[in-house]
């Protein structure tokens, strides 16, 4: 039996697997619903009562063997087979110390459970206390239709008890199989109580010791001690390294009162914070530390001095520090003969390495999202989501949880009346909808490119100023007036942006939150692009050391861009919460706009990708902003804000998020960086690059030299036949594209699956409806047949064997209804011919079974009967084998003790011998009442259902090798198994009504 | 056992403050959390019921688990099924009965037509499940910070 493991919603065949079970569960139920709670004691005793009876009656023991040979073979060897089927990944020899008997150990365990219990608890009291203290070890697929239900469908409590207890043993033989660690997973996965999860436990380990005992040695001990050591090891790392997570603690506080979506943010500048830590570190380590270990002291000219603008502007003092691309040498260091740290090299490859082990996280990380949350989430779950996933657990703060329910309300509401409104909208006012959507375009586009001419004519004013600076303070604190001017950009334009909600009516307010993030993106990146645009063209032709000048005014950008977020969190945040609470109520306390806020960080960290070429320490500027930025907001929010009305969707939110982070903003700074690696000329007067044409032609020295080096022939080789040919990129991107088509077509046809699998899946439920309510119907005239039925219960004792043969007969009435209603519902698939042979054939094999029971039991004779019954010819083959058998029995009978092979009979095929070991199950089971009959008369009646109950099911047996065979696959065994389940119901109902 | 005694001390610590939050008398789901996490199935727990709730409230048990005993929550009737009576009461809950009848019907509905695949009209553990792997929050919001 599965447990809940991952794996469930990896396996395709998932559905099928659960229905499987609903197959495999009656046999077994079976098994544990007769008082011995095994069929083989059972069926030897009444063996034992044959062979005593054979001798004064005529029995031979060759009919003995036969019988035993058959029922054996056939319906218990069949249902063993059954039930393993689908674990064969478990060897028998686990089950039990001795492999030799697996069913009888496994027997034995039942059993030994089942005495167990009841001395925990009185019986009278169990179910309340199994129901509970198994409360999730239960598969619902057993039990479809609860535990009230149950009742009805005549489980009593040994039989969920029963149950229960299967399926533990089930779980624990598979656990046993499982490696270790994917045990202790699978322990975790169960839905048990902690108490039942340690009871499986020991009862896993009990079994493995049992396993190992065998074959233990030294080395098996030491290497299990080993690596339970290891484990302990690995786990007690993984908490130290959740204790010593940053800000773990400020992150739940923060989720427990905002909610997962304001949380998101403040992963998000965490996650940004790592990749400016990360970036520091390989700065720091692989260009400033070979850097201050040469030259220790900055090559300051003298009369500058450090005034403390500089950490405003980040010119004069700064200028010529390591801070800036102009701070570093071009010198090669160390001695001749030991290895030499080339400056120019490692400048450029750590740069190279920094850039494209970022490019490398952000896609797996934007892939890994995207596939998580995005192409897995159904755009067309609506509501169901929000109703049922939307409650976020994690909200504990009072305050925040009645304001979430409020949120949910609207948003419910709101989604309500939207569905409404677009149905119900007129054309005129749609087109008037269309024409205001483009006039909000045209003007926040209009506004961007005018925001991006105004700063660039702003960049070119600047730079005239500048030449005709005098290098005053004034003049120094001038240059702060475009990163002013930028800053304010960023800060009114989006709030600009913000009042177009007012005017706009999207469809659904997702809708309406991308569009406004698309605005802002696009606003942003024209005035980075812009401001690129202007140092590449303009900076890099005149100044002197153009690099530590762009850095400069990088660098400026950044500081202003903090100052500005923490002003706009003061006066945006504290000043409209102050307004909201006191002076107009009606707008209340602002709401933490997520959207924007993470906006702003992507632009920061733009800045700081575009500046690590031309200011290598740029991201301690970064981190010490991020860092701060941490707490203003923490502080900003609690005080100030209230979490966000529409809390919905925020991990897809954070997955566009990520795309934003690396589309525009690092491609572009990639790109950016590229161009002047590639193209432009470094200046003639500072950095590491002076001289060069550009500075890539660093690596290409350092290819020429490595020419002459011998050992280092593989990396000109791959220079000259990777990276400078031509074909090699040609061929990548014919195998890029080739592979892409081949994705994109298996994407289409999994498409294509996915929805043949759902309606293939809404197909099985309209069978499913179906058969239940036949299944009412029929459970309805059974009731009505069993109120008539009830009387000839009461008969006196003389009246017996006629009662038993009239309510067998009723029985098989009924079974023949539920057979051809079973049948039929498939109709389609299955010949009708054949539908009626084989259920003919049935009814008629279990009539003449009755006779001949009947008729010993009445006249108890001992000479068999000779009426011949009624035989339609499409059952002759079934009819011929019974008519050999009897004839066979008695000259048997005859010959008292001679031994008949059971190669007489005419038909050796499984039906047949089936039914001949069912005849002489009956028969016997009859006779043995009989005997039984005159002391308790109420017993036999009890006997005889339960008998005719395991008829029934090997009945069922036989009904199913032939249905599953028929049934076309699309259909699937599914069918077959839910009608087999729907017999078993039905006889199990009866057993409990004849009660 | 030293040890389990001094981490259960700190682990009492952490339990009273997931008391102070869970006792928090707006939470819809309070009561319903207790009783699916008892024993006797009326929110009365013992020690053992409030550390397994607290493991599958936690940040590492696996989403199976956590989908189960949601459902366990959003069960009120205990027939394994969620249907549509159900849902009418997490939906009353979740908003503090302000919907009118009319509107809770639609939502429910709506649930039911979204979720529901094999058209039984109510949702087995099997729907709610396939449900909760397309809500990608559902794993950070099924779960109790402290």
């Amino acid at each position: 039996m599965s447990y809940y493991g991952n794996s469930v919603y990896n396996n395709p065949g998932y559905h099928d697997s659960d229905t499987l079970q609903i197959d495999r569960s009656p046999p077994r139920k079976s098994v544990h619903s007769n008082p011995h709670g095994n069929p083989y004691p059972r069926d030897q005793e009444a063996g034992a009562v044959q062979t005593g009876r054979s001798d004064n009656q005529t029995l031979p023991g060759g009919g003995l063997a036969s019988y035993d040979d058959a029922q054996t073979r056939v319906p218990w060897g069949g249902w063993q087979e059954e039930s393993w089927r689908g674990r064969d990944s478990i060897p028998i020899g686990l089950l039990s110390p001795r492999p030799e008997s697996p069913h009888w150990q496994q027997d034995i365990n039942q059993e030994s459970h089942y005495d167990k219990s009841p001395l925990v608890q009185p019986p009278s009291t169990t179910t309340d206390h199994v129901s509970t203290r198994f409360r999730g070890s239960r598969r619902m697929s057993l039990f479809p239709v609860g535990e009230a239900a149950l009742g009805n469908l005549g489980f009593s409590e040994d039989h969920i008890r029963n149950e229960m207890e299967m399926e533990e043993e089930n779980v624990i033989k598979e656990l046993v199989a499982m490696s270790t660690t994917d045990r202790i997973k699978a322990i975790r996965d169960l839905p048990m109580s902690f108490n039942d999860k340690k009871h499986v436990r020991g009862q896993v380990l009990v079994f493995k010791s049992f396993k190992k005992s065998r074959r233990r040695n030294c080395f098996a001990d030491c290497s299990e001690t080993f690596q339970l050591s290891f484990r302990r090891c690995g786990a007690h790392m993984m908490l130290a390294r959740q204790t010593l997570d940053l800000w773990q603690g400020t992150m739940k506080e923060i989720g427990g009162t905002f909610g997962t979506g304001v949380l998101s943010y403040f992963k998000f500048l965490k996650w940004l914070l790592m990749f400016n830590v990360f970036s520091f570190l390989v700065n720091f380590g692989f260009i400033t530390i070979p850097q201050l270990s040469y030259d220790p002291t900055p090559a300051v000219p003298t009369g500058v001095k450090f005034t403390g603008l500089e950490i405003l502007t980040g010119s004069g003092y700064f200028s010529h520090t390591v801070m800036y691309y102009g701070g570093y040498s071009n010198e090669t260091r160390g001695s001749e003969g030991r290895p030499r740290y080339n400056m120019q090299l490692a400048y450029f490859f750590t740069i190279a390495a920094y850039m494209v082990l970022c490019g490398a996280a952000l896609v797996y990380s934007m892939a890994r999202s995207f596939r998580k949350r995005f192409v897995q989430a159904d755009p067309a779950t609506g509501s169901a989501w929000q109703l049922l996933c939307s409650w976020d657990f994690s909200v504990t703060n009072e305050r925040a949880v009645r304001q979430r329910r409020n949120n949910l309300r609207i948003q419910l509401k709101e989604s309500l009346s939207d569905k409404v409104r677009v149905a119900l909208l007129p054309l005129s006012d749609r087109l008037k909808h269309y024409a205001v959507f483009l006039g909000t375009w045209i003007l926040s586009t209009g506004v961007a490119v005018g925001c991006a001419s105004g700063i660039y004519f702003l960049c070119q004013f600047e730079k005239g100023s500048a030449d005709e600076s005098t290098g005053s303070l004034l003049d120094e604190a001038s240059t702060l007036l475009l990163p002013f001017v930028v800053s304010l950009v960023n800060l009114v334009i989006p709030l600009f942006y913000s009042l177009f909600r007012k005017i706009e009516q999207y469809p659904n307010p997702r809708m309406q939150v991308y569009a406004i993030i698309l605005r802002n993106v696009i606003l942003k990146m024209s005035i980075l692009g812009i401001l690129c645009y202007y140092w590449m063209k303009n900076v890099a032709e005149r100044s002197l050391c153009w690099e530590s000048a762009v850095g400069q005014s990088l660098y400026r950008l950044v500081v202003v861009d903090f100052l500005f977020l923490m002003l706009g969190s003061f006066f945006g945040e504290f000043l409209s919460n102050v307004v909201g609470t006191k002076c107009i109520q009606s707008l209340g306390v602002p709401e933490f706009d997520i959207a924007r806020n993470v906006l702003d960080l992507i632009y920061a960290q733009t800045l700081a990708w575009i500046g690590i070429y031309f200011s290598p320490l740029l991201p301690v500027i970064q981190m010490i902003k991020f860092f701060a930025l941490f707490y203003l907001k923490k502080v900003s929010i609690t005080r100030n804000c209230q979490p966000p009305r529409r809390a919905g969707r925020a991990a897809q939110m954070q997955t566009i998020f990520i795309a934003i982070l690396f589309f525009p903003s690092f491609v572009g700074a990639l790109s950016m960086l590229a161009y002047t690696v590639w193209t432009l000329p470094p200046s003639d007067g500072c950095g590491p690059f002076r001289g060069l044409d550009t500075t890539f032609s660093a690596v290409q020295v350092w290819i020429a030299y490595l020419d002459g080096v011998s050992g280092a022939h593989w990396i000109v080789w791959i220079y000259r036949h990777v990276i400078r040919s031509e074909i090699f990129y040609f061929l990548i991107t014919i195998i890029i594209l080739v592979f892409i088509y081949i994705f994109w077509q298996i994407i289409k046809g999994r498409k294509l699956l996915i929805s043949l699998l759902r309606q293939q899946i809404a197909n099985e439920g309209k069978d499913k409806a179906f058969l239940l309510e036949k299944l009412q119907d029929v459970q309805k005239s059974k009731q009505n047949k069993q109120r008539k039925k009830r009387p000839t219960r009461n008969r006196p004792e003389d009246e017996t064997s006629p009662g038993l043969l009239q309510a067998l007969l009723a029985r098989q009435r009924l079974e023949e209804e539920d057979a051809s209603a079973a049948y039929n519902s498939f109709g389609v698939s299955v010949p009708s011919e054949r539908t009626m042979s084989t259920t003919s054939s049935a009814v008629m094999q279990a009539l003449i079974a009755r006779q001949q029971a009947g008729s010993q039991a009445g006249s108890y004779r001992g000479v068999p009967f000779t009426a011949e019954p009624p035989v339609p010819s499409s059952t002759s083959a079934l009819i011929q084998a019974m008519q050999a058998r009897q004839k066979a029995e008695s000259q048997a009978e005859d010959g008292f003790h001679r031994t008949p092979a059971p190669s007489q009979n005419p038909v050796n095929a499984l039906p047949g011998a089936m039914i001949q070991a069912m005849q002489a199950r009956q028969r016997a089971e009859l006779e043995e009442l009989d005997r039984s009959e005159p002391e308790r008369p109420v017993s036999s009646t009890s006997g005889v259902i339960m008998q005719a109950r395991q008829r029934a099911e090997l009945e069922e047996e036989f009904y199913r090798t032939p249905a599953s065979s028929q049934v076309p696959d699309n259909t699937g065994p599914g069918s077959a198994l839910i009608q087999a389940m729907l017999a078993r119901r039905q006889i199990e109902d009866e057993y409990v009504d004849e009660y | 056992m030293l040890a389990t005694v001094i981490i259960f001390q700190i682990e009492t610590a952490k339990a009273l403050a997931l008391l102070t939050c869970l006792s928090s008398q707006d939470n819809p789901f309070r009561q319903r959390i207790a009783e699916v996490f008892s024993e006797d199935g009326e929110g009365n727990m013992t020690l053992d019921d409030f550390l397994d709730m607290f493991s599958v409230l936690s940040e590492m048990a696996p989403r199976d688990l956590k989908a189960y005993y949601a459902f366990k929550i959003y069960d009120f009737n205990n027939d394994d099924f969620l249907c549509k009576s159900d849902l009418e009461k997490t939906l009353n809950k979740l908003t503090r009965n302000e919907l009118t009848e009319e509107e809770v019907r639609m939502v429910c509905d709506k649930v039911i037509d979204e979720a529901d695949l094999d058209n039984d009209g109510r949702l087995s553990l099997e729907d709610f499940q396939h449900m909760i792997v397309r809500a990608p929050d559902f794993l950070s919001t099924f779960h109790i910070r402290i």
